[in-house]
């Protein structure tokens, strides 16, 4: 089998995820199975005008980024989403709260409009074109990236099913914030990051998104019952803000 | 069968004999909690525990593990022999080891699974007596007291336990590693007065007869939906069950994209795409009918087979449901109505 | 005779979650969207012992991929190798449609209860199949053909969407005209090749004539088609017990294990996946 042609590229976003790629150990040895054709953060080549996976990062936040990303769809027969960015919009969504204008004037002062030119309303990647799998979080899980992109490299298309999160907590035995009158998003949060700051003594914030299961009106009642209703609605707003079924 | 009586403060001799040839599991303190784990320093042992967040399950069928290497190429598999350490549980309840008796019909029965197979035989498990909390329904289904599955009990006498040996090898061990003396006949009393208050203790038990039967005639009773649509699919019952058994299997290709690993996973029939077939068809589409089949598997598909109903009453689900959903709510309304 | 997988694994010792490496010998495209797989065991020993009843499923493994139950499409008079008919649908299908002939899969199994050919022997029988439902129905027809002296009058009904989509179509033309089958075929939308008859597999049932204290039916094809031809089996007075259907569950160990198959009360990968009618009005979710 030819080795599949990889590239991987940057929207909207901090590289963070990246960066957590290149802590990853396994990738370099998955570069003996792939062909890894462009780079974005490690190299400064031009980007090659073949290839069958695209791996992109950020949220689309330009006019820009929506032609890039026409483009690569109709090039890649496999786009893979990664993080948080450009899973759900991610915490650059939320510029939706506020007039975006005056967003980038608060943030790039008076000459905002030479530096920080035309911006669109951001919003994840799904928004502009199909994908075919999307590796949630903030930053990405590396293992759970590493099995994505093997599973992209053999052609196939099943996305793995992503429960809630209590599901992984409960394997972890970690104790229920609710018991403590705390929010915690796992009970709307797609899982597969194994619990990772639960185990560390901190709520979800849930940087993954919500789940395909979750029930929101009754994880909604469930917080009402704490008086914590409203503070769940606004969590869940950081990063589902500009999510495509909003 | 004999019994002894072993002093309260003995115990520790008892768990460092049994540490110098095996890895020693009981539960310990975690936060507010309890859960099973191993145990260093006798110290940290808690045998008047409520109930773990996760029961002895672990040990046997794990959350997660490695079934087999393969080559893609070859279609060559290895297995690794299932290595398994000496073990014992130590303190564990009789609805958990009830529980255990139930899993063994599953996975020592027609088809017998390697891996639960070679961790089961490589263990040893002292029980322990509790006290019911409010959660607790093993009242309901005579899974509060055991008859079989252990090596040694201990009931709790106060300053002494009084101590079942089921098998030779926990008689042994118990033999060799700390003091006991024979039983009077004020253990014997001790031990009467004892269950007397363990059965006193329950909150009353839901009434569980003919429940296959109202389960069917109730299939399709608007109860299903009051039930079952808040459930936040999140697994959490079943991951904290004892006696759920479901599993997921997939391929973990290696880096290398030749060679991988096929591994097995905890599942739960409250996710949406459990019983999803290829071409998208969904046997369950609703919360309330994923609801509605486990109870039902546990009621009355496992009772169909093997002539005793899934669950053990340990109340672990019901601290773990966030929306309400347990046991003791299903079976009372399943028996409600009928009043004259 | 009833194959049970599990006394072999049992006499064996063997992991009965290994899949034993097997090779691709045949591939044959039937439509657009199935092909029919033939498949060897390597081992000889794994090949001696394998045997199965019609009905009854293997599941095959593509490595990396994951595993799918899938039903044998050969008889089993036919030793050495088994045929699998498979649609392209789901991820494993997709991978398995990608291979090439002298690949390597897994297979496990067989699995499950397969139709009652012991009983059926003696009677006249009634087969009716839609769509890709003649895949495990394929089994038990070349079964009862290698041994026709022993059945009355074999009845064999068929239904596909268009004629393109007819599942072993050259073997069944040229059965039209056998005197020892009966062989009636429908689609649901002719095209300009089809002389045949148009409209649902129901519709045949006003062609044929059934004696109901003799006669076997068994139905294979897309759950809504059940209780259709079920309906006419029953105005012909078909016994409900001697009715067979096959349930098509997420079957994904085969042993009764996983959970993933349960229907009402029963698992299909173990109880079934072939259930007498009887069988079947008697379990929740199953029709």
């Amino acid at each position: 089998m030819a080795h599949k042609k990889v590239v991987f590229l940057s929207l909207a976003s901090d590289f963070g995820c990246q960066v957590q790629v290149t802590n990853f150990p396994e990738l370099l040895e998955m570069l003996g199975s792939i062909d890894l054709s462009y780079w974005q953060l490690a190299t400064s080549a031009h980007m090659p005008e073949d290839y069958d996976v695209a791996v992109i990062e950020g949220a689309v936040t330009t006019q820009e980024h929506i032609e890039l990303l026409e483009k690569v769809r109709g090039i890649a027969e496999c786009v893979i989403v990664v993080g948080a960015c450009a899973c759900t919009g991610g915490v650059v969504g939320l510029a939706l709260n506020h007039d975006l204008e005056e967003a980038a004037r608060t943030v790039y002062g008076k000459d905002a409009s030479k530096v920080a030119w035309g911006h669109i309303a951001p919003r994840p990647v799904d928004a502009v074109i199909p994908t075919d799998f999307k590796v949630m979080g903030c930053p990405i899980n590396p293992e759970e990236f590493s099995y994505i992109l093997q599973r992209a490299v053999q052609g196939l298309t099943d996305h793995p099913h992503r429960e809630t999160l209590c599901s992984e907590c409960k394997i972890n035995e970690n104790l229920c914030f609710y018991k403590q009158q705390k929010v915690c998003l796992g009970l709307v949060t797609a899982a597969g990051c194994n619990s990772n700051c639960v185990n560390r003594g901190r709520a979800c914030t849930g940087c993954r998104g919500l789940a395909e299961d979750a029930n929101l009106e009754a994880a909604r009642e469930f917080a009402a019952k704490f008086s914590l209703e409203n503070e769940l609605l606004e969590a869940i707003e950081v990063y589902n803000t500009a999510r495509k079924e909003a | 069968m004999f019994f002894r009586i072993l002093q309260k403060e003995s115990v520790s001799d008892l768990i460092k004999g049994l540490a110098q040839t095996r890895e020693v599991i009981g539960p310990r303190a975690k936060g507010s909690e309890f859960v099973f784990d191993v145990i260093e320093n006798p110290d940290d042992i808690v045998l008047d525990y409520t109930t773990t967040l996760l029961p002895p399950k672990k040990y046997f069928l794990k959350s997660k593990e490695e079934m087999m290497r393969y080559n893609s190429k070859t279609g060559q598999v290895s297995e690794d022999e299932v290595a398994v350490e000496p073990r014992v549980l130590f303190g564990v309840h009789p609805c958990d080891i009830n529980s255990l008796l139930l899993l063994d019909k599953v996975f020592l029965g027609d088809y017998v699974d390697p891996y639960y197979k070679a961790r089961r035989e490589n263990t040893l498990i002292v029980g322990v007596s509790c006290m019911p909390t409010q959660m607790c329904m093993c009242n309901a289904f005579g899974t509060g007291e055991v008859h079989d599955g252990f090596d040694l009990f201990l009931t709790d006498l106060g300053d002494s336990y009084y101590v079942t040996c089921q098998t030779a090898e926990g008689a042994n061990l118990i033999d060799k590693y700390c003091e006991t003396r024979a039983v009077e006949p004020a253990d014997v009393d001790a031990l009467q007065a004892r269950i007397k208050k363990f059965n006193e203790a329950f909150v009353p038990a839901p009434d569980t007869s003919e429940i296959p039967l109202l389960f069917d005639a109730k299939y399709d009773d608007p109860m299903w939906e009051e039930i079952g649509d808040p459930c936040l699919a999140c697994g959490a019952c079943s991951m904290v069950c004892p006696t759920c058994y479901c599993f997921n299997v997939r391929d973990v290709q290696d880096a290398d994209g030749v060679s991988g690993t096929r591994v097995r996973e905890w599942d739960s029939c409250c996710f949406s795409d459990f019983a999803e077939v290829v071409g998208g068809h969904n046997f369950r589409p609703k919360r309330s009918d994923r609801v509605k089949y486990r109870f039902y598997h546990k009621q009355w598909g496992y009772l169909s087979r093997y002539g005793e109903v899934l669950c053990v009453g340990c109340g672990r689900c019901n601290t773990a449901c966030k929306v309400n959903i347990n046991p003791r709510r299903v079976l009372e309304a399943l028996t409600k109505g009928g009043e004259e | 005779m009833a194959v049970n997988s599990s006394e072999v694994f049992r006499s064996l010792g063997v992991n009965p979650y290994r899949p034993w490496p097997a090779r691709i010998t045949s591939i044959t495209k039937l439509t657009e969207k199935e092909k029919l797989f033939e498949i060897r065991l390597i081992d000889e020993e794994v090949r001696n012992a394998f045997t199965f009843e019609s009905g009854q499923f293997v599941e095959l493994s593509i490595f990396g991929v994951g595993e799918a139950p899938i039903s044998i499409s050969s008889a089993p008079s036919k030793q050495g190798f088994i045929e699998l008919c498979v649609r392209e649908t789901g991820t494993v299908t997709g991978a398995l449609h990608k291979k090439q002939c002298g690949d390597i899969v897994g297979l496990r199994g067989p699995f499950g209860r397969g139709f009652p050919f012991d009983d059926m022997k003696g009677h006249d029988i009634l087969l009716v199949a839609g769509g890709l439902g003649i895949a495990p129905l394929k089994s038990l027809i070349n079964h009862i053909h290698d041994e026709r002296h022993e059945f009355g009058k074999v009845t064999i009904l068929l239904g596909a969407r268009t004629p393109n989509e007819i599942l072993f179509r050259r073997q069944f033309d040229m059965w039209k005209h056998r005197e020892d089958f009966n062989l009636y075929m429908t689609v649901d939308h002719a095209d300009e090749t089809w002389d045949g008859d148009e409209g649902l597999v129901t519709q045949l049932f006003d062609r044929i004539e059934v004696n109901p204290d003799n006669t076997y039916g068994a139905i294979c094809g897309p759950p809504i088609m059940y209780k259709f031809v079920f309906q006419e089996m029953r105005k012909k007075d078909l016994d409900v017990e001697k009715i067979f259907v096959s349930l098509e569950r997420k079957m994904k160990c085969g042993m009764g294990l996983c959970g993933h198959c349960g229907v009402g009360h029963q698992y299909a990968c173990i109880d079934g996946p072939v259930f007498s009618y009887w069988e079947a009005m008697n379990l929740q979710e199953a029709m």
